[in-house]
């Protein structure tokens, strides 16, 4: 009973203690000689010490392991400077035990204001350390921060892996395509219309093997971070020309019309020209894939101030609705499980198609109707 | 008080002294060299810190904001891109925080103090040409826009208010992250910094 009286007393008469303990906060206050002024029950229940004990004494006589770092901070308090001592650079001021259940780390980490106590006259009189515990908010940071290590050398071992496996598939697709030539052009003995028929069939589900694993390959890459930039200058109607002529076989075989809209003069653009055209053959090849019938119409303008181009690519398919508009540029998504099935692909090409824009300093947007159709932009800096 | 009457020639050396004080002592507490640069400074009515700003920092910014009292008194804000901040954090600390370009808790915490020393190391050069102490409020932690950042400095005020903005580069290892002080006060504070530094001058 005496002993609760006199640290009633001496330890917890400072309303700024009582604030603390209801905050839990540990509050050490001081006067201008680093005498223990104030003590509060939080500090006493950390370290074991009562406030009777403490209050009155210099601090470093209670406190002998002090490091001078954290007695540095102290004086410069009393002396009139506010003072932060922020956990991962300084640990902690007090030496007192970690609390249990925090596994490896052994001291309370602390994160620590010091501000200077003023008298009557404006002159620093003492100083007043909050200390707040966070060992353990440091103990999750050190837990996530070795999730993340994990997860990131587990994203490259994968990454490394279909790299690898994507060499090693594209390698045989290759000498598959290359017997299939030696059979169809009579070399090793003559061959029947139904046998050549065939060997064209064969010919043809390799070479679209062979453009899968080429963009697996390209997703590693990009993955990986290893995917290079090649700037050369180029004609952005010139691009769009080349891509045109690349899907138009496809355009012509399901019926629809093709219609572009193409600046008649050149619009030079500095940028990796292979990456944009198959940005816009990824697209278009989109754009083909998902409309059964009506049009495909490519539009390519640049912006009034001219440090942009823009290619536009709409169609008149099914659309996308408005939810899954920004899932379709996520690798290995195809907004619908039944057209998934109706749809053969990856669900990487979008995916390449906005990662290459974005290296190369742009962006791949799209806007969408269902039922209407959609139009996916591609926008380039000159 | 017109501005012109300033003379920003003493005022930038006085921050740049304070500017080299704050990296010795982040040299000492982190065991690295770190270095600042001369600083650039920029004075105007605190109505055209936007315009005069928005150039040079965007996005979502990490600010310690500091009020002061004294002899002189007003906010002090550091303002630094929020993925330089993290990433400030991070080589400040070896790796401790900001860790995946995140401000995390203890990247905010670092940062703080990073900003308490800037600070106070560069107001205190106030209270030194003053001959009189500067006392400072605990330094608060934001991650927001510049407009809203303003927002809480552009108080109404009987008297017009001023604002001196430092820019300079804090440098680490590999990295130069640009750092940008608004020092906002009342025409009766300017005007008292005004005469002090002249008076230092004569």
């Amino acid at each position: 009973m005496g002993d609760a009286q006199s640290r009633v007393r001496v330890g917890h008469t400072s309303p700024l203690a009582e604030v603390g303990d209801i905050l839990d906060v540990g509050v050490l206050t001081l006067d201008g000689a680093l005498v223990v002024t104030g003590w509060n029950h939080w500090l006493e229940l950390a370290t074991g010490k009562r406030a009777a004990d403490v209050v009155g004494r210099p601090l470093l006589a209670t406190e002998p392991h002090l490091r001078p770092r954290a007695r540095n901070a102290l004086e410069q308090a009393v002396n009139g400077t506010t003072v932060i001592m922020s956990q991962p650079l300084h640990g902690y001021l007090l030496d007192i035990p970690a609390p249990a259940g925090t596994g490896t780390i052994l001291r309370m980490q602390q994160s620590v204001r010091v501000l200077p106590i003023y008298g009557d006259d404006g002159t620093p009189q003492g100083a007043v350390a909050l200390i707040q515990d966070v060992t353990e908010r440091v103990a999750r940071e050190d837990e996530l921060r070795e999730a993340m290590v994990a997860a990131q050398t587990s994203n490259q071992a994968k990454s490394n892996f279909l790299a690898a496996m994507s060499h090693e598939l594209r390698t045989p697709i290759g000498a598959v395509s290359a017997y299939v030539d030696l059979l169809s052009d009579g070399i090793v003995g003559s061959v029947t219309d139904q046998q050549r028929a065939h060997l064209l069939r064969i010919k043809m589900v390799a070479a679209h093997l062979l453009a899968i694993v080429e963009e697996i390959l390209t997703f590693a890459r990009i993955d990986a971070g290893r995917e290079q930039v090649r700037i050369s200058d180029a004609d952005a109607g010139q691009l769009a020309r080349d891509a045109i002529l690349a899907v138009e076989p496809l355009v012509k075989k399901k019926g629809l019309d093709l219609r572009y809209d193409l600046p008649s003069a050149p619009v030079p653009m500095k940028t990796d020209p292979v990456k944009v055209r198959q940005i816009l053959i990824n697209l278009l090849g989109n754009a083909v894939k998902f409309t059964s019938h009506g049009s495909i119409a490519v539009h390519v303008t640049a912006s009034p101030s001219g440090s942009s181009v823009a290619f536009a690519i709409a169609d008149t398919g099914h659309g996308i609705a408005a939810a899954d508009l920004e899932r379709i540029f996520e690798p290995f998504v195809q907004v619908s499980a039944s057209h998934s099935r109706s749809h053969e692909g990856t669900g990487l090409g979008l995916a390449v198609s906005r990662e290459f824009a974005r290296l190369l300093g742009g962006d791949v947007t799209v806007t969408s109707e269902v039922g209407l159709g959609s139009v996916f932009t591609a926008t380039f800096q000159r | 008080m017109n501005l012109d009457e300033l003379d920003s020639d003493a005022l930038s050396e006085l921050f740049n002294i304070g500017l080299h004080r704050a990296a010795a002592s982040l040299s000492e507490i982190t065991n690295q060299r770190i270095v600042v640069d001369m600083p650039r400074l920029v004075l105007c009515p605190v109505g055209e810190i936007e315009s005069r700003l928005a150039e040079l920092i965007g996005g979502e910014i990490a600010t310690v904001h500091q009020v002061f009292g004294g002899a002189v008194a007003g906010d002090a804000v550091l303002l630094i891109e929020q993925d330089k901040a993290a990433e400030l954090a991070k080589l400040m600390t070896g790796g401790e925080a900001g860790h995946g370009g995140r401000m995390d808790e203890s990247a905010r915490e670092v940062l703080v103090e990073i900003g308490n020393i800037v600070l106070g190391a560069c107001l205190s050069g106030f209270g030194d040409v003053l001959q009189t102490p500067v006392s400072f409020s605990v330094p608060r932690i934001h991650i927001e826009s510049l407009k809203s950042i303003l927002g809480s400095l552009l108080t109404e005020s009987a008297e017009p208010q001023f604002a001196v903005i430092v820019a300079t580069q804090f440098r680490l290892s590999a990295l130069a992250v640009d750092g940008y002080m608004i020092i906002a006060v009342g025409a009766k504070s300017l005007d008292r910094i005004s005469r002090a530094l002249s008076g230092r001058i004569s």
